[in-house]
């Protein structure tokens, strides 16, 4: 696929043009307000945003705050408002953008810096849901002489992989109106990993989680915008998994109401 | 860390929404209603009859409050005005959440309130004239 797309968009290091990038700068230190700050460079088809960004820090204005690490869209450091739409800044090509460039840090988080956000809140509705294996019971008690591995099948796999792909890069945060209306709600990627280790055949810790998804914070927030889906660079599709929730707490629900 | 996650897990934040399934139900069976049964009234009792478009009498008065005043009349009402009433309140409460209007408290009353007000007046005029 990769190479359909360089062929048909002709993407060569020739192409090369200026242009200009404004970063809505916030520095506690100097000045309480944010403001913009406009800066040209010269880019090519190749230049990827976080090129652009670190470009400015090194040649241009070394004051700049920014996150990244491994340019290359797995470890989610680098989120980042463009032209008011939350994207990676690895992932994200100047190429693609005619005009003004504007760069703002994450919607609905608090800025610490430039581009730093403090995304604190996120990783506590991270731990809240639990996302990892939970076994009460296992089958067997662990024999060090022969240690026996989970086994599963490609189609237990297949129902929570692609709920297994998020990179916590916060994006999806960014997206939500209701993340935004409410900081307490637990947000489309948590949800998300909730739900990917309650379809994993080798967890049994759904019944922890569904306290927490069955919050007026948890799945009932979610007004089914699905933003969330649309932004995310993993094609995680988080506003899919909060619904299929909402399904999973109506019936965790009914099954309280009926043991009482 | 762990302090707070104890208090947590008794504290008012972890409060179970058991109100929410039902609302859900309500509004996603509404959904469906509305999506689905709504159009095929519109275009039966609000284009087709006034355009004489259905065969004479097909909705005279008498055969209308036969069909009705019965039991499927009754589900028909169910589906066309109560369940999509309740779709429509839960769209309501949200969009004034979303807008920072009132308080979710009240404005879930209000919404749910009415719709369920005006779907015992619906039911109730059916089962009226099913014992009439």
């Amino acid at each position: 696929m990769s190479t359909e797309q360089i062929t048909t968009k002709s993407v060569s290091t020739n192409n090369t043009s200026i242009k200009h990038i404004s970063v809505k700068r916030y520095l506690p230190d100097s000045s309480a307000e944010a403001y913009w700050q406009q800066y040209e460079m010269p880019v090519d088809d190749s230049t990827s945003l976080l090129d652009a960004l670190n470009h400015i820090k090194e040649q241009l204005d070394s004051t700049l705050s920014y996150r990244w690490s491994c340019r290359m869209a797995i470890c989610g450091s680098c989120g980042v408002m463009v032209n008011g739409i939350p994207k990676l800044g690895c992932k994200t090509f100047l190429r693609d953008y005619e005009g003004e460039i504007r760069i703002e840090p994450l919607s609905h988080f608090p800025v610490q810096r430039d581009l730093v956000v403090d995304m604190e809140i996120f990783l506590e509705h991270l731990a809240a849901v639990k996302p990892y294996l939970i076994d009460d019971n296992p089958v067997k008690p662990y024999d060090p002489k022969a240690p026996e591995t989970y086994q599963q099948t490609p189609e237990q796999l297949a129902r929570y992989k692609q709920f297994a792909n998020c990179i916590n890069c916060g994006l999806c945060y960014s997206a939500c109106p209701q993340f935004g209306l409410n900081p307490e709600f637990l947000g489309p990627a948590a949800l998300t990993l909730a739900h990917r280790y309650n379809l994993d055949s080798r967890d049994h810790g759904k019944k922890q989680r569904m306290t927490e998804l069955n919050r007026h914070e948890g799945v009932w927030s979610c007004t089914f915008v699905g933003f969330c889906s649309q932004v995310c660079p993993k094609h995680v599709d988080p506003a899919a998994a909060v619904n299929q929730g909402k399904v999973e707490a109506a019936k965790h629900t009914l099954i309280a109401l009926f043991k009482g | 860390m762990m302090e707070k996650l104890a208090i947590n897990e008794h504290g008012p934040q972890h409060k179970q929404a058991f109100d929410e399934p039902l609302w859900w139900s309500l509004f996603s069976a509404g959904g469906v209603c509305f999506a689905v049964i709504l159009p095929a009234v519109i275009l039966f009792i609000a284009i087709c009859l006034p355009l004489g478009l259905l065969p004479a009498g097909a909705l005279s008065y008498e055969r209308a409050s036969n069909l009705l005043f019965s039991v499927p009349g009754f589900l028909f009402v169910g589906a066309v005005v109560c369940l999509p009433l309740f779709h429509a309140a839960h769209r309501l409460r949200h969009g004034l959440f979303d807008i920072s209007v009132g308080n979710d408290i009240l404005n879930k009353k209000l919404m749910y309130g009415a719709a369920a007000l005006l779907s015992v007046l619906a039911l109730g005029l059916v089962v009226a004239g099913m014992l009439r």
